[in-house]
């Protein structure tokens, strides 16, 4: 065997075992299985950190430096980053390697991009399974990427031991910072692009918005492509994640639970959908000729009593 | 959206000192749009860079695009460092300026298909679809 093989041979089996992940079944599950023995037996516990925000945020640069700030204080680092999968082909662009430097022999790290394959969140349906594979092959922290859009902040709060969102420098008013939404799931607000004009003024909005609520997050203005903060806002992840406690692994597999019975309900509707029984018990409903009472049992198995 | 196999992965790299890239985009955005998934990587990435991400991504393909004339050099480097790293299943393709006297060395050195220029995305596609590894 070449040296190489050897090499690459650890990576190499996490990325295989998250493609297994990513088809769901028998061998998927025994995947899983093997992981929390493994994490188990060897007392692994690895951190899982959110990061979340608008579309140009920044993200990917901020995953990007993050784990390099990590990796030199000696830390074993891995990336997921999930970007959408087209409704249309089911192909994706996953384009956030682009803004990662590839350390090719530093098994230190690990970045994996994951497509959202039909999920209706822009979570992927397999992010806390890849989370629960990643912890067993010995890594401490997991920085996984959300979408950035949509519904991805109430997933990602299940499954995340700290959540972080991320804020550009114009990013509205005191206002918009009490809204319901992605900043309620917000254990960390992170003012990104402090370089830029306007960023000060935004942190300063946002202090004054989440300060009014009780439990208000932490908030820290920094500069991922100047470096700017980010052993600060390390530091404040840590303690987030220290006051949380050991719960992680658990709340890792309710997350890949209710994945996996969304994966099974989404399956059904795109079913019903396709084949057309969707549509047709609709038009029996609405011409009289089919009750609505029973409708999701028909469709879905739902059960009876479940069924309004 | 009817229920779909596992998308083929594939890996678009612009290996060396080329700083051209429209080309690999267009392909990264076509096959996306063909049901492919696709790691677009960035520009001027090292052979070691993109076999390594290869390995993490678990792809089917790589796709090098290259116009800067160095294909001789580091198409057969990327082929040699795949099998290195146990991942000979991963066949590895060519796009760009690449003169019709240099391909039988490549397909000698283990390059599965190249493509200049005027191929369409579909036929792409359909060579991928034909000669990637079965999941």
């Amino acid at each position: 065997m070449p040296a190489d093989v050897k090499h690459f041979a650890a990576r190499r089996e996490l990325a295989q075992a998250i493609s297994t992940v990513e088809r769901p079944g028998a061998a998927a599950n025994q995947r899983i299985q093997v992981a929390l023995a493994t994490s188990a037996a060897e007392s692994r516990h690895a951190l899982v950190v959110g990061i979340t925000g608008a579309p140009g945020a920044g993200k990917s640069s901020l995953a990007a430096v993050l784990a390099d700030v990590a990796r030199s204080a000696g830390r074993r680092v891995a990336i997921l980053a999930i970007d959408p999968s087209s409704h249309e082909s089911g192909g994706a662009l996953l384009g956030d390697r682009v803004r990662i430097d590839e350390h090719p022999d530093d098994e230190g790290r690990f970045t994996r991009s994951i497509a959202t394959r039909g999920s209706g969140h822009s979570l992927a349906y397999v992010t806390a399974a890849a989370t629960i594979l990643v912890e067993a092959a010995g890594f401490d922290l997991i920085l996984v990427e959300t979408v950035g859009a949509g519904q991805a902040e109430i997933g990602i709060a299940r499954l995340a031991d700290v959540v972080l969102v991320v804020e550009g420098p114009e990013s509205g008013d005191e206002v918009q910072a009490m809204k319901a939404g992605i900043l309620e799931v917000a254990d960390i607000v992170v003012v990104n692009k402090s370089d830029r004009p306007g960023a000060q003024a935004t942190f300063d909005r946002l202090r004054t918005g989440l300060a009014l609520g009780a439990g208000a997050p932490e908030l820290l203005l920094v500069s991922a492509s100047a470096s700017a903060g980010i052993t600060e806002l390390l530091t404040t992840i840590d303690e987030v994640g220290s006051r949380r406690g050991i719960r992680g692994r658990i709340r890792r597999v309710e997350a890949h639970l209710i994945a996996a019975a969304e994966a099974h309900m989404d399956a059904q509707v795109r079913e019903a959908t396709a084949s057309g029984a969707l549509t047709t018990r609709a038009e029996q409903i609405v011409a009289g000729s089919a009750p609505l009472a029973g409708a999701l049992s028909d469709l879905f198995g739902f059960s009876e009593d479940s069924d309004a | 959206m009817a229920e779909r196999a596992t998308p083929i992965r594939v890996l678009i790299a612009k290996p060396g000192l080329d700083g051209h890239d429209r080309g690999a985009k267009v392909l990264a955005r076509g096959l996306r749009d063909e049901g492919f998934e696709v790691i677009y990587t960035g520009l001027r990435r090292t052979v070691d860079a993109i076999v390594s991400a290869a390995v993490e991504e678990d792809v089917d393909v790589v796709g090098c695009s290259i116009l800067s004339g160095a294909h001789a050099t580091l198409l057969p480097k990327v082929v040699v460092g795949l099998r290195d790293a146990g991942a000979s299943d991963v066949i590895v393709v060519a796009g760009g300026i690449i003169p019709e006297a240099d391909r039988p060395a490549l397909e000698e050195a283990g390059i599965s298909g190249i493509f200049g220029p005027g191929t369409t995305i579909p036929e792409v596609a359909s060579f991928l679809r034909a000669h990637a590894r079965r999941r």
